[in-house]
């Protein structure tokens, strides 16, 4: 099955908010998923977008049950390695069943490393859970390392109640150029 | 007495030492190939990668400058569920400054900027046999996803985005 990867634009919004809710079923956590397409296109679509993301698109004839020709999608931005500089960080990656085994998930991670080369970045980091074994297979298989099992890396985070709590307790004398971000 | 400030070009010498000594702390201190050339087209050119945080100390009544002793770089994230984060991805102060609170902080200070640039939540990776810094983020109510939701850190190196990105065809 032919099928194309191509950068995506403002009008993809509404079928990358789709697939991100498909693959969050996936994941067990679509309870987790708070943003709406209008965000989606504020944030990757504005002039200084938060995230870029690429589309694997099938012809009218391939469409799949529902009548969608956009099957898969990865969505990834830059990061910054304080030991070696710019690395790219795929946030999300996904392929709708249907079309999985068909190269779509290699062809959008080749496309990711070819943008992530041509802006010198020197690492391509992602999050995976560890239950998925698919997933890992297929990563590994393609030369990616488990930072967490050799070298004891947990991911943390800060949000709700925490977050508001230490926010409070900020000294209020720093100066910073907060409408650059 | 504390000062945090936002970095200058002037400080990616300090920015620098810093990064090397937290390396050193991980007992990875060979893995730093950045230079101060890198840092300062890096963080202070058209494009940031990055933005930093510095805590400045200066001793009461002396005429000598202010110190660096802490630093904290981070830069913004995206999550597809929830939108923008702010992602801490260095954080550090000198030995002979801890315990004073400075690193607390420097940790309320990231937050408020979060909330400020409307990013739901903050996130960072911590070695796991990093103890002391865990128990510092835990017991201001951070979260282990890896630990609680299974998340694993995953990374491809040079040799392999370049055997990626080469064009094959499916």
């Amino acid at each position: 099955m032919d099928f194309k990867i191509r950068a995506a634009k403002q009008e993809d919004c509404k079928e990358i908010s789709r697939m991100i809710i498909e693959l969050a079923v996936f994941e067990k956590m679509q309870d987790q998923v708070k943003i709406s397409t209008q965000e989606l296109e504020r944030d990757g679509f504005c002039s200084s977008p938060r995230f870029e993301c690429q589309v694997a698109e099938v012809s009218e004839e391939h469409k799949s049950s529902q009548g969608y020709t956009v099957v898969g999608f990865v969505l990834y931005y830059y990061t910054y390695s304080t030991w070696m500089g710019p690395t790219v960080f795929m946030e999300d990656l996904y392929v709708m069943p249907e079309y999985r085994g068909k190269g779509i998930g290699k062809g959008l991670m080749s496309k990711v490393a070819q943008v992530g080369k041509e802006k010198q970045c020197t690492r391509l980091q992602l999050a995976v859970l560890d239950w998925n074994t698919r997933s890992l297979d297929f990563y590994i298989m393609k030369g990616a390392r488990n930072m967490t099992a050799s070298e004891g890396w947990h991911a943390l985070r800060f949000d709700g109640e925490a977050l508001d709590k230490l926010a409070a307790e900020a000294p209020k004398d720093y100066k910073s150029d907060l409408d650059t971000n | 007495m504390l000062k945090l400030r936002k970095a200058e070009p002037r400080d990616v010498p300090d920015i620098l030492r810093l990064i090397k000594e937290l390396a050193k702390y991980e007992e990875m201190e060979d893995r730093v190939l950045l230079t101060e050339k890198d840092l300062l087209e890096d963080g202070f050119g058209e494009h940031p990668f990055y933005q930093c945080i510095l805590a400045e100390w200066q001793e009461e009544q002396s005429n000598e400058e202010p110190k660096v002793i802490g630093f904290a770089m981070y830069y913004f994230t995206y999550d597809p569920w929830t939108g923008k984060l702010l992602y801490l991805e260095d954080f550090f102060v000198v030995e002979e400054f801890r315990g004073k609170g400075i690193g607390s902080e420097i940790l309320k200070l990231l937050s408020h900027l979060a909330m400020k640039t409307r990013c739901g939540s903050m996130h960072f990776i911590v070695a796991e046999d990093n103890r002391s810094s865990i128990e510092f983020y835990k017991r201001r109510g951070a979260e282990d996803l890896s630990k609680e939701e299974g998340w694993r850190l995953f990374r491809f190196d040079k040799d392999s985005i370049l055997k990626m990105a080469a064009p094959a065809e499916e």
